[in-house]
């Protein structure tokens, strides 16, 4: 029961968050996407009231770990560009499998250099 | 919201939900049987077997997008839900100040811009080159983002994923090309240019590259999902 409560206020910390977000960013008309500003604005609640990370848990962990399954659809949907994928599946390599490898080696190298300096 | 509730509660609704999240229970012991491979993400395999549903059932993909469209809802909550990962690792990201700043902000730019010259250089369509600017950021974010900037969301997911499992698949051997062996730098490396695919491969490799991997991913995400429409709207 008491499970169940503190889910309630867990799903409604996050969904005031979301909603606050989108009417930020409509209402004030900004570029920047509502549910990133509801990301900020949950991180805030977090850190005003730190008693409810316990709640917000209960109900972010579970969507967190099961999260591939909400791009399902939208995935499905890029049948639609199938075409613009096969024009350009050349580039679409390089830049997906070359480039990918080649950034994944100079972040840890730089990240190497600057972390090494202050464990040190 | 109320929309994909209304839409749940239909025949198609509730049968295509229900048949998603099975194909989602396949791909997850499958995912365990092959011991967490990236190459098994379970994307990959849900995507798989509900397109085999749909092309078995004559379902079309708009149809099916509209009766489990309570999915593609939850992703504007599961993106707020980010804000949790980032609270708790909060102390890590004190201690390491500025250089685990600047250590994800040179992923966080080089990783796009690297990719966009690729496609730039070899003259892909402009939709093209603005979707795949947000590869290396969690899907969700990278979806917002997309729209935002005028790209493709649904190929954004897609070039997302691909990005993270090749990520993860090629890090040990570039980890020891370049002979980093760090824990830190590994970490960050892999939540910074391969996101949440990337993260799920540090689990296997401890504790502290885990840490190091969230704050990446959403150190990342988040920046780059804030500059990336603020660049967009000063109309460069």
């Amino acid at each position: 029961m008491l499970q169940l409560k503190n889910t309630f206020i867990g799903a409604f910390a996050i969904l005031l968050a979301y909603y606050g977000g989108m009417f930020l960013s409509a209402s004030l008309s900004l570029p920047i996407p509502g549910p990133l500003l509801g990301l900020v604005l949950l991180l805030s609640l977090l850190f005003v009231f730190p008693s409810i990370e316990k709640h917000t848990t209960l109900v972010a962990q579970p969507l967190l770990k099961h999260m591939s399954v909400l791009f399902v659809p939208a995935v499905l949907g890029v049948g639609i560009y199938w075409r613009d994928i096969e024009a350009n599946a050349l580039a679409l390599f390089i830049a997906i499998g070359g480039t990918t490898a080649l950034s994944l080696g100079l972040t840890a190298w730089v990240a190497n250099k600057l972390m090494n300096k202050k464990t040190l | 919201m109320i929309d994909a509730i209304l839409n749940t509660f239909t025949v198609s609704g509730i049968t295509w939900l229900f048949v998603t999240l099975c194909c989602y229970a396949i791909s997850v012991k499958v995912n365990l049987f092959f011991k967490g491979h990236p190459a098994s993400h379970p994307l990959v395999i849900t995507v798989s077997l509900v397109g085999l549903a749909l092309l078995l059932s004559n379902m079309s993909v708009p149809q099916y997008q509209k009766s489990v469209s309570l999915l593609h809802w939850l992703l504007g909550p599961v993106t707020v839900a980010l804000a949790l990962p980032i609270f708790k690792q909060w102390q890590k990201l004190k201690h390491y100040g500025w250089r685990l700043f600047a250590s994800i902000a040179a992923g966080g730019v080089l990783a796009p811009l690297l990719a966009w010259f690729t496609l730039y250089a070899l003259d892909s369509p402009v939709a093209l080159q603005l979707t795949i600017l947000t590869k290396s950021i969690t899907t969700p974010l990278a979806m917002e983002a997309t729209a935002q900037i005028g790209g493709i969301p649904a190929l954004a997911a897609v070039f997302v994923i691909t990005t993270g499992i090749v990520g993860a698949v090629v890090s040990n051997a570039v980890f020891l090309c370049c002979r980093v062996t760090s824990p830190e730098a590994q970490g960050i490396a892999l939540g910074t240019v391969a996101h949440a695919v990337g993260t799920a491969k540090a689990i296997h490799m401890g504790e502290e590259v885990t840490a190091m991997a969230t704050l990446g991913l959403c150190i990342n995400g988040l920046f780059t999902a804030f500059i990336l429409p603020l660049v967009f709207s000063m109309g460069i």
